[in-house]
């Protein structure tokens, strides 16, 4: 390993793809089972694009499965990273700023899971040209998606620069110069909510699905992100204290903590309040609600899913509420599998399948992941996996290698 | 520095704020343009469909309707070409049927079955006596087979009414161009005119593979 | 999507000029490669064997612009492209046309829930004359069997089978309803579905990149989508055939009931309404004071499904 950085930008890419690629051999056989899936998912994907969707357990009826509940529920996660740049940049929090830029990594790679997700999910991937304005044609401001397009890329943009030019600095050696990244880390908290509010609205701007259609999805959807993401940043931090030396204080946990059980709490409020809508005065329009938790005219596929969900949603933010351990690193991974587990499930096909069920002329049909949808799922998972990996591994590297030739506790500001 | 990160944090916040009210706003549906009840209600000028046929004339037989529709006049599909054994006259004339079991052999494809219980018509209601050649009403008016509806409008009032306007029976192929329309026979049988029951054209899968 | 791609793209480093210039000789030696394939497959496509003028038909067409956008020239090549694409893949000879509206013409729809008796002659007309496709059994036209006292279709039978009409039941039909204020065409993020001016929602089957928003939206459940190519056998397709309406869809792309625009725009009934063997369809030009539609709106009781969600539609359900 050299010791001093070699100049120039190209150094750098090396520099970090070397360091990516470098690790035990529990991580090599970690980078191995991640590249099975993401094969497996290719493969799967090329029989998509011959064949059409109609490989996936998709119909007229539910035409939207897997591919976008978990593209809800990653764009959440990225969402969250704010969660973190908030306190560590605004707030001048030390610890978290040690961290900052883990969560960012989280953000990148579950945002590159989302614009995947969304490729698989197109019926004409290849004519997405027809979306840009100039040589195509751009529905803005009437089409939602239009504006999620837009966000979601802009965050992108923000979340990789931002930490990108940092490193860069610190790959150096030397501080990074505050008026260059700072306008755009006060951007992306602002851009981090209009992300999530945006894709909320998506959904939420559909008279037709009923069970969309209220106002409180969007505030919903921010909860359960500030809740979940967080839940996955501390997995990551938890994975790293457990199998790195890059030092992890536990006030960062117990500051991780008190941002999810809040979120949590806010969430599960919101959930009841929905709940008591749909089941206090029993309209038609609460048929959606009543597939999801009861089951309607003998389909009943979701209803053990849903109650599953709720109960570890609950069981997280308790655990989490009244931790006795004190940040014991095991139970909090359990906590936060549990967490992150009940609202993928409730945030993603918890919420996009009972939308479409029953249909708008009233017809009910049960969803089922043909096998083919859920290797591509599991791809894209594996691949946002694989990216956050790349992403933090070099970054740890070179915070850790600024630490000690500073010789002080804290990275760069 | 904090000072000025402070104030880009506001006005940041602010344009978002204001972008995404602006979202909310300009994305909903715009009232600007008229519902199709204005577009209606503005559209009071005749319309000449005969420019928009571009395709051929209908193949079949008609006449010209002995009253006038909303638009004028209008022709309806002749019936004497679909009876087989027209003109009646040719038996029925002065001299009786002397044909061993003649209703068997010319009308037994005629179901009698029009009126409800004590009300079901006979052949004479509808049939004249003097002239087979030739429908008659209630007050002994003679009304020729191509303009049934002249007859059947005299109970059946509501329907002819709506059949005249065009929201009952069918136009025939065309929705401009010359108005062709089915007269009441087309569709239903004078001696049984319920539609019958019968088996659906095709059905619809159920939507879950 | 690897880190290092990611990084590519980014601007903010030291070396930017220098990246800068080796960036644009890369960009102008990949448009120069490009612009030889296509000229190479222009060229192929003209001539040479069927498969390099499939592949020649096929290039142009992924290039064209959004229908909207094209000249009247433009439009005719591309009815003349599929035409010969049809030729070439499946043997058929096409007449594909790109007639535009009448003006002063709105097509408004009603419907007689006393008449309908269940029998479908629609349905399958509607299957005939659209090529829609038979693997999958695509409909755009619905028939619900309803029992008295309820408007609402959840509480009715879609999938009946049996001899019609059943007593004390009634029949309504649904399809798209061409709505004024269509929620597919507000939710559709490249301008794939609009509505023409003569009142008929269509979609540019070329256009569309088939991300399934407008089925979402879609309250009346109007629109379809091609989850794989569609099979129709070739005796069975309809050669008079429309660039909006009925030209055979591919995988990929949405589709809907288009009022038969190639029947429809030569003053010919839809196949629905030309079939019905009972009358119960009626259709015409609402801007026509003297049609038929317009006397259903002036003596019948009329009311729209789902009225309150302001769509607005153009297709009115009536009884005697």
């Amino acid at each position: 390993m050299t010791t001093t950085p070699r100049k120039g930008f190209a150094a750098f890419i090396s520099d970090c793809m070397r360091w990516s690629l470098t690790g035990g051999i529990g991580y090599k056989l970690y980078l191995v089972v991640l590249f099975g899936l993401i094969g497996a998912g290719i493969y799967a994907y090329s029989q998509q694009f011959q064949y059409g969707l109609r490989i996936t357990g998709m119909s007229d009826i539910v035409s939207w499965g897997l591919y976008i509940s978990n593209f809800t529920f990653f764009v959440g996660v990225a969402a969250a990273a704010v969660m973190l740049i908030l306190p560590a940049y605004i707030l001048k929090d030390k610890d978290l700023h040690q961290v900052v830029i883990i969560g960012e990594g989280v953000a990148v790679g579950a945002l590159i899971m989302c614009l995947l997700f969304i490729t698989v999910d197109m019926g004409g991937p290849l004519k997405v040209w027809h979306m840009i304005p100039g040589i195509g044609l751009f529905n803005w401001p009437s089409s939602i998606l239009t504006w999620d397009v837009l966000v979601l890329n802009g965050y992108l943009a923000l979340n990789s620069m931002v930490p990108l030019y940092i490193l860069y600095c610190n790959y150096h050696g030397r501080k990074p110069v505050g008026w260059k990244y700072k306008p755009f880390v006060f951007l992306s908290i602002f851009w981090a909510v209009s992300i999530h509010m945006t894709t909320a609205f998506l959904y939420q701007g559909l008279p037709a699905r009923p069970f969309w259609n209220n106002p409180l999805l969007g505030p919903r959807f921010l909860a359960s992100a500030f809740a979940a993401g967080p839940a996955v940043i501390m997995m990551v931090l938890i994975v790293i204290k457990e199998s790195t030396s890059y030092p992890i204080d536990t006030n960062i946990f117990k500051k991780l903590k008190r941002i999810i059980v809040v979120s949590a709490i806010v969430n599960l409020v919101m959930l009841f309040s929905e709940v008591f809508k749909e089941f206090y005065s029993f309209t038609h329009h609460s048929l959606s609600a009543q597939y999801l938790f009861f089951g309607l005219e003998g389909h009943d596929s979701l209803v053990p899913w849903i109650w599953t969900a709720i109960s570890l949603n609950i069981l997280g933010t308790l655990l989490f509420a009244f931790d006795p351990t004190k940040c014991n690193p095991k139970y909090l991974m359990a906590a936060a599998i549990s967490l992150f587990t009940g609202i993928w499930i409730e945030k993603g096909f918890g919420l996009i399948i009972p939308g479409f069920v029953p249909s708008p002329l009233g017809e009910v049909v049960d969803y089922t992941p043909s096998i083919l949808e859920i290797m591509i799922t599991v791809g894209i998972l594996a691949a946002g996996a694989f990216v956050v990996t790349m992403l933090i591994k070099p970054a740890l590297v070179i915070e850790m290698r600024l630490r000690e030739q500073a010789g002080t506790a804290g990275g760069g500001e | 520095m904090s000072k000025v990160s402070y104030v880009t944090g506001l006005f940041l916040g602010a344009l978002a704020t204001v972008v995404m009210m602006n979202q909310a706003a300009t994305a909903s549906g715009s009232p600007g343009s008229e519902s199709v009840k204005d577009k209606i209600e503005h559209a009071t000028e005749p319309f000449d469909s005969m420019k928009v046929t571009t395709a051929y004339p209908l193949p079949v037989k008609t006449v010209e309707a002995r009253e006038q529709y909303q638009g004028g006049g209008f022709k309806v599909l002749a019936r004497k070409d679909q009876i087989t054994r027209f003109r009646c006259s040719v038996c029925h004339n002065d001299k009786p049927v002397k044909v061993q079991n003649g209703v068997l052999f010319t009308h037994s494809d005629i179901q009698l079955n029009h009126g409800l219980g004590r009300n079901m018509l006979t052949c004479n209601e509808c049939h004249s006596i003097q002239d087979r050649d030739f429908l008659v009403d209630k007050e002994g008016r003679k009304i020729d087979f191509d303009h049934s509806y002249q007859l059947c409008g005299k109970c059946h009032f509501r329907q002819k009414r709506d059949w005249l306007g065009g929201a009952h029976g069918k136009r025939e192929t065309y929705w401009a161009g010359e108005r062709v329309v089915r007269n009441c026979t087309s569709c239903h049988s004078p001696h049984s005119p319920a539609f019958p029951t019968k088996m659906p054209a095709t059905y619809s899968l159920p939507l879950d593979e | 999507m690897d880190s290092s791609k990611k990084k590519e793209g980014r601007m903010q480093t030291e070396d930017m000029a220098e990246k800068k210039s080796s960036r644009r000789d890369f960009i102008k030696k990949m448009s120069i490669a490009a612009a030889a394939g296509s000229a190479g497959l222009v060229v192929g496509g003209c001539s040479g064997t069927p498969a390099s003028e499939k592949m020649g038909l096929k290039w142009q067409e992924y290039f064209k612009k959004h229908y909207r956008l094209m000249t009247q020239e433009e439009k005719d090549a591309t009815v003349t492209r599929l035409e010969r694409l049809a030729k070439l893949e499946r043997g058929i000879d096409v007449q594909m046309s790109d007639q535009g509206p009448h003006e002063q013409v709105l097509f408004g729809y009603a419907f007689n829930i006393s008449r309908c008796k269940g029998y479908m002659d629609c349905v399958e007309a509607c299957v005939q004359e659209n090529n829609l496709d038979r693997r999958g059994k695509t409909q755009y036209v619905r028939i619900f069997e309803m029992d008295p006292g309820q408007l609402d279709p959840t509480a009715g039978d879609g999938q009946y089978h049996h001899e019609v009409p059943v007593k004390n039941k009634f029949y309504m039909g649904v399809q798209c309803f061409h709505c004024e204020n269509a929620p597919c065409i507000k939710a559709c993020p490249t301008k794939a579905t609009w509505r023409e001016p003569d009142g008929i929602v269509v979609i540019d089957y070329d256009w569309c990149i088939g991300c399934r928003y407008c089925l979402a939206a879609c309250p009346y459940w109007g629109r379809r989508f091609n989850w794989g190519d569609p099979e129709v056998p070739n005796e069975e397709i309809n050669l008079k055939q429309h660039y909006l309406g009925n030209r055979m869809r591919m995988k990929g792309v949405m589709e809907k009931c288009t009022f038969c625009i190639q029947r429809t725009r030569q003053g010919k009934l839809p196949a629905c309404a030309d079939a019905c063997p009972t009358g119960s369809r009626v259709f015409g030009n609402l801007l026509d004071p003297d049609s038929e539609i317009r006397f259903v709106l002036a003596n019948k009781k009329v009311f729209r499904f789902k009225e309150d969600l302001g769509t607005d539609p153009k297709f009115w359900y009536f009884m005697d």
